[in-house]
């Protein structure tokens, strides 16, 4: 792995439903959790050039980039970073994989002026948060399987870990911190776990969570990696079924906000 | 009779709740057809004045008309002026090109885009007398006759396109602000006195005798509305109303306007006696807002009901769509859907160079928002200090997704006009005329249509001269579309300007003039080079397609060495015949990046050009001694113009439409967002673009979503103003909704849409144009 550089599979411009104002998100190669529903399923794994076979083409589709490669490309649109408040969001895969490569580059935008967040699962020991957070301006963090059995057993996760870093970031005076929570059928929806996330939350002291319904977005790129897509015939939560989860929360008293992708 | 509605009766009694709806049916209820009866009365008026000078047979041409014309009153207005008893009825001026409405004939009433009935009694009418009596002695026959065989050539080579020859000049906004403070009357004392001191100035005799005739034509219009206010049978309130008009176009034929209705009157007036002198498009409105404001202060301030100045806004709103242009099947083509150009400009900049914006713009977005047609096009200026709460109000506007209102930048338009000799003053005092064009109000006759200059035609001539070049280098590609830029910019200001010797020549406009400084100063017509800003515009259509087919040239052929020049010009001129052809063409889509991407490489390529097309342009003065100004924009002419051109570099295949409105990335091409595309355009300089630019970005519904949405829409737009971009318009429809009202137009009678510098319904739009809309890229995320 070279030590200057970052594997990344993607920079998405004008991002405007994650993070304050118009934002850039450069996507990170490699994460430890295998989630079925992941939606990018091409980042799961080591931090190894990925790739896939599309429309009978095989194409290499993450690539080594040094910072000053990304900050030209995270340039482009600081005109429009500057109108909104919007800025830079690292996002992956888990970005703090790459926690030294991630610093540098979130140390490298915030001293530009420039907003900047990190999208995480926090699956990642301690020391990689805590090396981000200085330089890290808000934190969208996933709350998904709170069981340790079940998460270690599910998704690879481990909740000790998670909470660890959920609260390093929360512990941080200059870091906004918004728990986000996927609602997967089956998976996260579960009464015990939607019970598990609340009484974290309230434990931690926070009131207000996002909720994240479930979508397919991610459904082609299986095809693409020849994978097998478990999630393809489970449906979408209907408007009812939000409601209902919205509402639980309301009775915990914890202000839940549907957001996601539209 | 007071008209100031300190105090309405009439409002106080029962009355219908939803006047503006009733007037709105009125408008749709029947078909457009043609009528002839302007074309009768101006031919009737022409053959009584054989032997006098152009000027004073327009001026009584046009007097003749506002006597002896039908007019009406239809239900519930409250404004007079109809310029025809029928709504949505089409002119004729045969005075101006007779031979197209000939060959077109028969046509008319099913021909794709922009249908009218013709009676058959009409059509027999005109072949026997019109015709026969303006054949031979037409402006267009005295253009014809001048066109040289150079522009002659230019035009076969598809290179240039000149407009205007078959209608009214227009595109021009009168001065508003002087006739609404000074009134009528005082135009006539000053005419007349002018008059008896130049008793040779042809000018001044003619101005007068079209003032003489607004005068007794608003009193037309008063004797009707008193006639029909002692009709028993009406509702006590509409007889009262009718008395008030009475009075009101009775006290108008001399004095100023006190009020804000009164002032309405006089304006929407003025504006139908433009219309019957020269029947051309885009008699624009200028800055209404900044004008119409101590008007709309002082009926507020004497106790006029909120609802009733709503009304009558909303009953001027309904009448700048009465009014719409026949234009011929070609025309039609390049400007489908009626976009007559009352355009109007809100906010913007003051004399003091702070930003403009009152309680009426909000008013006016406000009552678009309830009416929702096509016209007035509102448009509004924006800069860097415009107010959070007025641009929300504008991105509201906008989410409705109709397009209206689109938005001009100051940043980039006030320096434009700077570097042509416009004052600071006026500079900052510019308004939207036509679709996209700027102009100063009042004081400019700018020619702002006068021709169409094809750059991507002229890059695939040059593409053919060297294609047996044994060694040509990509450098003497660019040099030789260089050079041939330079020849037919010289071709297209000579063709211009036989184009506006014609109209001076034909068609003298002596009231209009009388409304742009310094005419009545200079005692000369605005045709005759009367007014203080004298401009000649000229688009130059293609950019986007050039940008990609150079860039495609530059890397496959002279970086890449994937094949000769030769080989490709070929497979051009085969438009990718073959398997092979078309494997060429995928990879020139594909593979080569495109326009609209944010390539600083390529766009600056495309930059280079379009600054020196601009620089070259300036170079020419007009015959009225102004410059020449380029413009970016095609309107809806990317369809017909595509036309014109072979296969590209860029994979497009021979005779496709061109990128639409003028500066947008072709269809399909972009794929990195909304903020990319503002990034290309940003690269070429729009201040160059002082005729006028044109970009179109689609956003779909969901992104405008709440709040949050028109937060982040509002940042976008402030972006846009710091990228020095010149105009962006936006159609917020999902493809879902315009292909189902594709399919099921009878369910979509009143979508409005962006077209390229206006709106119209979408289901008055030929399919092709259609499929244009549906395949602009939606940027949603």
């Amino acid at each position: 792995m070279p030590a200057d550089k970052g594997l990344i599979f993607n920079i998405q411009r004008y991002s405007i439903h994650d993070g304050p104002g118009i934002r850039t998100i450069v996507f990170f190669q490699g994460c430890p959790l295998r989630c079925p529903w992941c939606s990018n399923p091409e980042s799961q794994g080591a931090v190894r050039p990925m790739t896939w076979t599309k429309n009978g083409k095989t194409e290499t589709i993450s690539y080594w980039a040094t910072v000053d490669e990304i900050l030209d490309e995270i340039e482009k649109d600081e005109v429009f970073y500057r109108t909104s408040g919007g800025g830079v969001t690292l996002s992956g895969g888990e970005c703090l994989v790459q926690y030294d490569f991630a610093a540098t580059l979130l140390r490298e935008v915030k001293a530009l002026g420039i907003n900047t967040a990190i999208e995480t699962t926090g699956a990642m020991p301690l020391k990689a948060i805590k090396k981000v957070l200085p330089y890290t301006d808000y934190v969208m963090f996933d709350l998904k399987i709170m069981n340790p059995i079940l998460a270690k057993r599910v998704i690879g996760d481990d909740v000790g870990q998670v909470k660890a870093s959920f609260e390093a970031a929360l512990a941080t005076p200059t870091a906004q911190v918004t728990p986000r929570v996927p609602l997967i059928p089956g998976y996260t929806t579960k009464p015990e776990n939607l019970q598990q996330i609340a009484d974290y939350v309230h434990e931690v002291g926070i009131h207000e969570i996002h909720i994240l319904p479930f979508h397919q977005y991610g459904s082609q790129k299986y095809e693409y990696l020849k994978r097998n897509y478990t999630m393809k015939y489970t449906p979408l939560l209907t408007p009812t079924e939000v409601d209902n989860i919205h509402q639980f929360f309301t009775d915990q008293k914890i202000t839940a906000i549907v957001s996601g992708l539209e | 009779m007071t008209t100031t509605m300190s105090t309405r009766p009439a409002f106080e009694t029962a009355r219908p709740t939803s006047k503006l709806e009733v007037m709105k049916q009125n408008l749709f209820k029947q078909k457009r057809q043609i009528s002839l009866e302007r074309a009768k009365l101006y031919t009737a008026s022409y053959q009584q004045t054989v032997g006098q000078p152009t000027i004073i047979r327009r001026a009584k041409a046009t007097a003749y008309i506002m006597d002896h014309v039908e007019i009406s009153i239809r239900p519930e207005e409250l404004l007079c002026g109809n310029r025809t008893v029928r709504p949505r009825s089409g002119i004729l001026s045969p005075e101006m090109d007779p031979y197209w409405i000939m060959q077109e004939i028969d046509t008319i009433g099913t021909r794709p885009q922009d249908q009218f009935e013709f009676t058959t009694a009409d059509r027999q009418y005109y072949r026997e007398n019109l015709l026969p009596y303006w054949s031979g002695q037409s402006m267009k026959d005295f253009i014809n006759a001048k066109i040289t065989p150079e522009v002659k050539a230019a035009e076969d080579d598809l290179v240039i396109k000149l407009n205007q020859t078959d209608k009214g000049q227009g595109h021009i906004i009168m001065d508003f602000p002087a006739i609404l403070q000074r009134g009528v009357g005082t135009y006539v004392t000053t005419l007349t006195a002018k008059q008896a001191a130049h008793p040779d100035n042809d000018f001044y005799t003619a101005a007068l005798i079209v003032f003489k005739a607004m005068q007794r034509h608003f009193d037309r219009y008063a004797t009707l509305a008193q006639t029909m206010a002692a009709d028993e049978s009406l509702p006590t309130y509409r007889r009262i109303e009718l008395t008030e008009m009475a009075a009101m176009n009775h006290r108008l034929t001399t004095a100023k306007p006190q009020s804000f209705y009164e002032a309405l009157q006089l304006l929407w007036m003025t504006s139908i006696v433009g219309q019957y002198e020269s029947n051309a498009s885009s008699l624009s409105l200028g800055r209404m807002d900044q004008y119409l404001y101590p008007f709309y202060q002082a009926s507020q301030q004497a106790g006029v009901p909120a609802d009733f100045t709503w009304e009558v806004l909303g009953d001027f709103y309904l009448k700048t769509d009465d009014v719409v242009l026949l234009r011929s099947a070609e025309s039609a083509k390049c400007f489908a859907g009626f976009p007559t150009g009352y355009t109007v400009a809100l906010g913007g900049l003051d004399k003091y160079g702070q930003y403009a914006v009152n309680e009426l713009s909000n008013k006016m977005l406000d009552l678009y928002q309830e009416i929702q047609l096509p016209q007035p096009n509102l448009s509004v200026r924006i800069n860097e200090q415009i107010p959070r709460r007025f641009l929300n109000k504008t991105c509201e506007t906008i989410r409705l997704g109709t397009g209206i209102p689109m938005l001009f930048n100051d940043e980039v338009c006030v320096p434009g006009f700077l570097s042509k000799g416009v004052s600071l003053d006026d500079a900052r005092d510019y308004a939207v005329v036509g679709c996209v064009e700027t102009t100063i109000p009042g004081k400019t006759y700018g020619l702002h249509d006068i021709a169409l200059f094809n750059l991507m035609r002229i890059m695939e001539l040059a593409m053919q001269d060297l294609r047996d070049e044994p060694a040509v280098t990509y450098d003497q590609l660019r040099q030789h579309i260089l050079d041939k830029i330079d020849d037919y910019v010289k071709i297209v200001t000579a063709g211009s300007d036989i184009v506006d010797l014609g109209h001076r020549e034909f068609a003298p406009i002596p009231f209009l003039s009388s409304l742009v400084a310094d005419c009545i100063d200079n005692g000369q017509d605005v045709t005759a080079g009367g007014a203080r800003y004298n401009f000649s515009g000229v688009q130059g259509i293609g950019e986007p397609n050039l940008a990609d087919s150079l860039y495609a040239v530059k890397k496959l052929v002279f970086e890449n060495h994937e094949m000769s020049f030769k080989a490709l010009v070929d497979q051009l001129n085969a438009d990718f015949a073959g398997d092979n052809g078309e494997k060429l063409r995928q990879h020139l889509i594909h593979d080569f990046d495109k326009y609209g991407n944010d390539n600083a490489e390529l766009d600056m390529e495309c930059a280079k050009i379009f600054r020196h097309y601009a620089l070259e342009l300036g170079k020419y003065k007009n015959i009225r001694g102004g410059e020449f100004n380029a413009g970016a924009y095609t309107v809806s002419a990317h369809i017909p113009l595509g036309e014109d051109v072979g296969a590209t570099p860029d994979g497009r295949h021979a005779h496709d439409q061109l990128a639409d409105g003028g500066l947008s990335p072709m269809v399909g091409r972009d794929h990195l967002g909304p903020t990319a595309v503002l990034k290309s355009v940003s690269k070429i300089d729009n201040t160059l673009a002082v005729n006028g630019s044109l970009l179109n970005v689609k956003f779909s519904p969901n992104t405008l979503k709440g709040d949050n949405g028109i937060r982040k829409f509002a940042d976008f737009l402030m972006a846009f103003t710091q990228l020095k971009i010149r105009h962006v318009q936006f159609n917020v429809q999902s493809r879902e909704t315009l292909i189902d009202a594709q399919q099921h137009p009878e369910n979509y009678a009143g979508l409005v849409v962006r077209v390229a510098g206006y709106s119209a319904f979408f289901v008055d739009l030929n399919k092709r144009i259609q499929d244009d809309i549906i395949r602009r890229a939606e940027h949603v995320l």
